[in-house]
C-alpha cells in the first residue's frame, strides 16, 4: 500500500531523514518509535507530501509521487491526500467551525457532497470516536482529548484508506491520553491502514502489527512488537527503549 | 456643508471598499509562492507607502493633464485615496493572515483541499477577527484622510467650510462645526467596529 524507498529530506544542511526505507501492507499497524528529533514526524509528513522529499521515490496504493512543484504535479498530490488521513499532534482543529463543520469541511470542499448527506454522515463519525452530543460546540469549548476525537472524525471523513497518527497524544494531559487511544484502537481493529508515531510503549505493544526504531533520521531496528521490546537487537534501540519503559 | 459631509462620507466609503479589494490582491501577491507576485505586491506597498497623500492628489489632478490624462476632482480623489489605502490595508491583511497557525494550512492541505480552497475556506476566514481592530483603525486615518482632496477644489467638508468662511467671515463657528461633524463621523465608525468585533467573536 506504502513503498517508501530510500527517502532523504534535509532542513538546511540538516539532514533530517538519511535514506529511509518503508513498506506499509493494506491493513497493517506500524507505529514508529524513537528520541525526538529522530525523523520519526519528517517521515509521516513526506508520506502525505507536507513536506518534499529530497531525493527518494514514494509509491502510494500504485501510484508513483514525482517530486516537484509543478501544476501537474500538485495535482497529484492533492488526489493523493485525499486518500490518506493526518492527526495531529496539537489536533489543528479549525477554530471557527463547530464539531460538526470541521468533520464536514472535507467532503463538502473536496469532494462537493451535498450538505445534508455529510452532516448526517458527519453525525455517525462523531458518534463513532465518542462525541456526537458535542456536534455544535466550537473547539474552544472542548477539551484536548475532545479536540483530538474530533480531529480523527474529520480525517475519517474523507474515506481515506490510510491514517497517519503524527504524535497524537503527546499534547492530552495524562487523563485524557486513553479515550484518544481507545479511537485509534478501535480504528485499527477495524483493518484501517495505519502508521502512527508515538511515544506510548503500552499502546504500540498493544496495536502494532510492525514497531520501527528510527534515530539520527534512520530505521535502526524494526520487527513485531513484542520482540522489539523484549528482546532489542540494535543497543540504540536497548538504550533508547531502557528511558522510556 | 452638509453636502460636504455626505462628500466626504461618499469617498471615505468608495475609498475603503475599493481599498480594500486592492489590498486584499495586494496581499495575496505579496505572500503568494510566485515571485513576480511578491514583487509586484512589494512595489505596490513600497510606492504608494513612500508618497504623502496629498502629493499623490497634486499629481493626480494638477500632474497628469499635462501629459493628456484629465481627470475629475472627484476621479481623482477616489483614486488617490483608494491607492493609498489599498497600501495600507494590504499590510494590515498580510499580517493577519500570516498570524494563522501553520498547522491551520496543514490540516486542510491533508484533507486534500488545493492550497487556494485551503485559503479560501480556512485562513481567510479566521483572519476577519484579528483584522477587525487595524482595519478600524485604517478606516477613520481614512476617513481624516479624505479632508485632503480639499486641495484638489473637491468640496468636501473641510473645504465647504472653507468656502462658506470666504462668505460670512466666521472662522470660529464654521471650523468648530467641522470639528465636531468629524468626530461623530469617527465615533459612529468606531461603534460600527465595535459593534462588528462583538458579532465575529467567538465563544471563548
Amino acid at each position: 500500500m506504502i513503498k517508501a524507498l530510500n527517502i532523504t529530506k534535509k532542513f538546511g544542511s540538516l539532514e533530517v531523514l538519511k535514506g529511509v526505507d518503508l513498506e506499509v501492507k493494506a491493513g497493517e499497524v506500524v507505529v514508529i518509535i524513537g528520541p525526538s528529533g529522530s525523523g520519526k514526524s519528517t517521515l509521516l509528513r513526506c508520506l502525505n507530501q507536507l513536506e518534499q522529499m529530497d531525493e527518494g521515490t514514494l509509491c502510494i496504493e500504485g501510484e508513483k509521487i514525482k517530486n516537484g512543484q509543478k501544476k501537474k504535479d500538485m495535482a497529484q498530490i492533492y488526489q493523493l491526500r485525499q486518500g490518506i488521513g493526518m492527526v495531529f499532534q496539537r489536533f489543528n482543529l479549525f477554530p471557527h467551525k463547530t464539531a460538526l463543520e470541521n468533520v464536514i469541511e472535507g467532503p463538502l470542499t473536496v469532494h462537493r457532497k451535498p450538505q445534508k448527506e455529510v452532516a448526517q454522515k458527519g453525525i455517525e463519525l462523531l458518534g463513532k470516536v465518542g462525541v456526537a452530543d458535542k456536534a455544535n460546540a466550537y473547539p474552544s469549548q472542548l477539551s484536548g482529548g475532545q479536540q483530538q476525537r474530533v480531529a480523527i472524525a474529520r480525517s475519517l471523513a474523507m474515506e481515506p484508506k490510510i491514517m497517519l497518527f503524527d504524535e497524537p497524544t503527546s499534547a492530552l494531559d495524562p487523563e485524557l491520553v486513553g479515550e484518544v487511544l481507545e479511537a485509534i484502537k478501535g480504528l485499527a481493529r477495524e483493518g484501517m491502514t495505519m502508521v502512527v508515531v508515538t511515544h506510548e510503549m503500552g499502546f504500540a505493544k498493544e496495536v502494532a502489527d510492525r514497531v520501527i526504531f528510527m534515530d539520527d533520521g534512520k530505521i535502526l531496528e524494526e520487527s513485531k512488537p513484542e520482540q522489539i521490546f523484549c528482546s532489542p537487537q540494535h543497543p540504540r534501540t536497548r538504550e533508547f527503549l531502557k528511558k522510556v519503559l | 456643508m452638509l453636502k460636504g459631509v455626505a462628500i466626504t462620507l461618499e469617498l471615505a466609503v468608495i475609498a475603503i471598499t475599493v481599498g480594500s479589494f486592492i489590498g486584499l490582491t495586494i496581499a495575496l501577491m505579496k505572500i503568494s509562492r510566485n515571485k513576480i507576485f511578491n514583487l509586484i505586491g512589494g512595489f505596490y506597498t513600497w510606492f504608494f507607502r513612500g508618497i504623502p497623500l496629498i502629493v499623490q492628489l497634486f499629481f493626480l489632478y494638477y500632474g497628469l493633464p499635462s501629459v493628456g490624462i484629465v481627470l475629475t476632482p472627484f476621479s481623482a480623489a477616489v483614486i488617490g485615496l483608494s491607492l493609498c489605502g489599498g497600501a495600507y490595508i494590504a499590510e494590515i491583511i498580510r499580517a493577519a493572515i500570516q498570524s494563522i497557525e501553520k498547522g491551520q494550512m496543514e490540516a486542510a492541505l491533508s484533507l486534500g483541499m488545493t492550497h487556494s480552497q485551503a485559503m479560501r475556506r480556512i485562513i481567510i476566514p479566521q483572519t476577519y477577527k484579528r483584522l477587525l481592530p487595524p482595519m478600524g483603525n485604517e478606516f477613520i486615518t481614512l476617513l481624516k484622510d479624505v479632508a485632503l482632496v480639499s486641495v484638489i477644489t473637491m468640496v468636501d467638508l473641510l473645504r465647504s467650510a472653507q468656502l462658506l468662511n470666504q462668505t460670512y467671515f466666521k472662522p470660529f463657528e464654521l471650523y468648530g462645526a467641522v470639528t465636531i461633524l468629524y468626530l461623530m463621523l469617527t465615533s459612529a465608525f468606531v461603534l460600527l467596529v465595535g459593534y462588528l468585533e462583538k458579532k465575529f467573536a467567538l465563544p471563548e
